[in-house]
């Protein structure tokens, strides 16, 4: 399911845009980055693109469909799901309980779920043997293990993540990016906004930058490979 | 709230001239109408509650205290003043000033042990505080006759003024002139340094404490500075209506209830809000005096209606008038 | 004290805790949930009396439809208030929302009571009893409505129980309680959970009402008494904590009916407020919350 970010201008406030005309393609089946320095937008477009932000101008198209001004649930019923920053587990609500909220709106399908569950308690053993645990008494990996698989519940097909690596210890790091990798082997499109550029550029197929609200450079990763610390230093 | 300069902050010519209008209206209104008993009791629970809603708006307007239990600061003043002239015959003139420090010192020891806690908790606690000041005072009519009611006496006479009740002039003066201390020493207090403070905590309690201001110092200064003045009118109330009991409607939630009404009607953070607020309210509840509680909905209506729409209350039309 | 008097304080006082438990528990889940301290709390209870009143002695239908009513009638009254006004006004507030929606809950509280005055009148409209009689065991009296009245309370709590945590949408209110963010992205309403929540909060004060219109008539100052009452239970079971105000209501019904017999009744009021004046100040969380754990 590609992913198609048109000419999108949107901000907080009517008057003051903090993106700008910006365009991105996030093909089917691949792992498209979003870098850039602070303030340059990249909370403010996934926002956008997830419903929270109305785009002044332009529209953001899924599988070809228009899927502006589109409400949480209505994008989960698209097949687009979105991971959002820092810890964002039910910390008093088990692991059970927290993936079966993770399949909320088909909860009236009751062995849709089921088998739902069974898939994640299948991919992610380590919670299967937890799944009574309270998430709160989880460590910080596992947390954010949770929180992935929590995703995966209505099986969308396009995933959003912002800054996966916030809020983590560096030596979980590796584990959460190995996490989006086995994602994107599942078929999964997957969009990424980081802070962690090289993280990122090591796991993306493409990458685009962004500026001040605005389209910098983008291309497939390897054009970035050796040229990264340049445009990491344009920043400063 | 703006902690830098709003604009035309301070006074100018033209201001100076409609606070002396203002204070034209206050002084001559009631001497012209002096035959009139009715506009001197209205116009003496309009300065009340102005002040006391001026007070209140210190607490919650500059220094981010909600104060639940304001009624209790009123109770202390008024009953300290009655009980120290009953019982110890003390001149009720000075038994004001012992209404106030009674009032006070309250709120100094309330401050001391409420003001570590977060916003909602220390009007939970005020509140009950005042209820446990109203119903010891019930329960103990030995000492202060309780639901039986405590006759006050009038103030003595001073200067040839009767004070005895039978034309109410001189109360009203009197309490116009409290009043005006009191507004004067609440601004001068707001635009000092300890003012700036006062803003400082309301914006950001951590931050300020960050950058070494004690918080706990300047909350204490705010709610017991606005404790001894509710507790001095407190006591010129006891006097001025000549009898007290402990009931809810006099010290109890309904009271606090008006007085919040009326500071934030007139707009938090503005003091002055608060008086002109209180003309406004007491003059429309005597205006609708035979709708009964029908004027109680409004109150209600009316702060519903301010806390969604109109935040700042009066003070929106500040622009037009100042 | 002898036996049966002992007794019998016992079951008074888990009466009257239970009409606490329920008034705390839903001030406790309006709290936890939506962040706001529901002044207005006591006259969603006087709605339910009248509710009661109006089903059980003008119509003469059987007392439980008239606790059903008073029930679904205050969640509708309660999701109309949340819909109408207090999500309006989270829409505006920013910091302030604890001490906004505190006042704003004022505002409501003397429109209802106000209201009830204009339209009722103070007449206290009682019903003598849900069940009428009583049996001895012994030298014990055991009224037959205050069986009932416990009961029924019990039941009503082990039902909100269940909601809570075994239904799908009790389960979508604690998650939106924990963390509404994510809530919102697994595509919960959140707008909707804290109507239904609130909802269920005033259904829980309208059934309290209604259960105990023979011990408290119905009348405009019905709510007075009970909300002081609750916010006791809600700041000792800590505000927030479910199970806290359960066990904190029982306990005030306990001490309450004791106290009442050793004491003059107003000295035992000032003794609870005291006694929550120090929980604030010490153990703002509530008695039974871990220690050193700030609300």
């Amino acid at each position: 399911m590609t992913l198609e970010i048109e000419h999108v201008t949107s901000g907080y406030i009517k008057e003051v845009p903090i993106l700008m005309d910006v365009n991105i393609v996030a093909n089917q089946g691949s792992l498209t980055g979003i870098i850039g320095p602070n303030g340059a937008g990249k909370s403010t477009l996934l926002k956008t693109i997830y419903g929270y932000l109305r785009p002044s101008q332009g529209d953001i198209f899924h599988d070809g469909k228009s899927i502006r001004g589109l409400k949480p649930d209505q994008m989960l019923g698209q097949g687009i799901a979105h991971l959002i920053q820092g810890h964002s587990v039910f910390p008093a609500m088990t692991v059970e309980e927290n993936l079966e909220l993770g399949g909320w709106i088909i909860k009236h399908d009751r062995k849709t779920l089921d088998r739902a569950l069974d898939e994640v308690y299948q991919h992610y053993p380590l919670l299967k043997s937890k799944r009574r645990m309270v998430a709160g008494a989880l460590s910080g990996g596992e947390q954010r293990t949770l929180e992935i698989a929590r995703l995966t519940m209505t099986h969308p097909r396009t995933i959003l993540i912002d800054e996966p690596s916030v809020g983590l210890m560096p030596k979980l790091v590796d584990t959460v990016y190995e996490e989006i990798v086995k994602l994107k082997e599942l078929g999964y499109t997957i969009l990424i906004v980081d802070q962690k550029v090289h993280k990122c550029l090591d796991v993306v197929d493409y990458i685009y930058v962004l500026r001040l609200g605005q389209n910098s450079h983008h291309g497939p990763k390897e054009d970035f490979v050796n040229t990264i610390e340049d445009v990491i230093k344009e920043w400063i | 709230m703006n902690i830098l300069a709003s604009p035309q902050r301070g006074m100018n010519t033209s201001r100076y001239i409609k606070l002396a209008l203002v204070l034209a209206f206050l002084i001559a209104v009631p001497w012209l109408w002096r035959e009139n008993r009715f506009i001197t009791t209205v116009f003496i629970s309009a300065l009340m509650f102005g002040i006391w809603g001026v007070m209140y708006d210190l607490q919650i307007g500059y220094g981010g205290l909600i104060n639940f239990g304001f009624a209790g600061f009123i109770c202390a003043g008024a009953y300290g003043s009655a009980l120290a002239a009953h019982h110890y015959e003390i001149n009720p003139w000075f038994c004001l000033l012992i209404g106030a420090v009674a009032s006070g010192l309250l709120g100094f020891l309330t401050g001391i042990v409420t003001l570590r806690l977060k916003g909602i908790f220390v009007g939970l606690a005020t509140w009950f505080l005042a209820e446990v000041l109203r119903l010891t005072i019930s329960n103990t009519p030995e000492y202060t006759r309780g639901m039986l009611g405590l006759a006050v006496k009038p103030l003595p006479d001073v200067f040839g003024l009767d004070f005895s009740r039978a034309a109410l002039l001189p109360y009203y003066y009197l309490l116009l002139i409290l009043v005006i201390i009191i507004f004067a020493m609440a601004a001068l207090m707001v635009n000092s340094k300890i003012g700036l403070s006062f803003k400082a905590i309301r914006e950001d309690q951590l931050a300020t404490e960050t950058l070494g201001l004690s918080t706990t110092k300047y909350k204490l200064i705010n709610f017991t500075t606005a404790c001894f003045f509710t507790g001095l009118i407190g006591a010129f109330y006891a006097h001025y209506i000549g009898i007290l009991t402990p009931d809810p409607t006099e010290f109890g939630v309904p009271r606090t209830v008006e007085v919040l009404t009326v500071a934030y009607v007139g707009g938090r953070g503005t003091l002055w809000g608060s008086i002109l607020a209180a003309f406004l309210l007491i003059g429309f509840q005597e205006y609708f005096r035979q709708l009964g509680a029908w004027r109680l909905v409004m109150y209600g209506a009316l702060l519903i209606t301010v806390m969604i729409y109109a935040p700042k209350g009066l003070s929106t039309i500040r622009k037009y008038i100042w | 004290m002898d036996l049966s008097i002992f007794i019998q304080l016992i079951v008074l006082g888990l009466v009257r805790g239970s009409m606490y438990a329920l008034m705390g528990v839903g001030l406790s889940l309006i709290f936890g949930i939506m962040e706001i301290v529901n002044f207005a709390h006591g006259e969603l209870f006087m709605i339910g009396c009248y509710i009661m009143y109006f089903m059980a002695a003008m119509l003469g239908l059987p007392f439980p439809l008239g606790i059903l009513a008073s029930g679904v009638g205050l969640l509708i009254v309660g999701v109309i208030l949340e819909k109408g006004l207090i999500s309006p006004l989270r829409k505006k507030a920013g910091r302030e929302w604890l001490m906004d929606s505190f006042v704003l809950t004022i505002g409501l509280m003397v429109i209802f009571q106000n209201l009830a005055l204009i339209i009722f009148g103070s007449v206290q409209r009682g019903i003598p009893y849900l069940v009428a009689g009583q049996s001895t065991f012994g030298d014990v009296v055991f009224i037959y409505d205050h069986l009932v009245i416990l009961s029924l309370a019990f039941l009503t709590v082990g039902l909100l129980w269940y909601f809570i945590k075994y239904t799908s949408l009790g389960k979508a209110i604690r998650a939106t309680s924990q963390h509404s963010e994510a809530a919102q992205t697994l595509g919960i309403d959140v707008s909707r959970m804290y109507a239904v929540a609130f909802g269920i909060g005033a259904a829980l004060a309208g059934i309290s009402g209604a259960l105990l219109i023979t011990l408290f008539p119905a009348n405009p100052n019905a709510g007075m008494g009970p909300v002081l009452k609750s916010f006791v239970v809600v700041i000792l079971g800590g505000l927030g904590n479910i199970k806290g105000a359960i066990a904190a209501g029982i306990l005030v019904g306990l001490l309450e009916a004791f106290a009442v017999f050793y004491l003059a009744g107003g000295w035992q009021n000032v003794i609870v407020f005291s006694v929550v004046i120090a929980v604030l100040v010490f153990k703002p969380a509530g008695l039974f919350a871990p220690a050193g754990e700030r609300p």
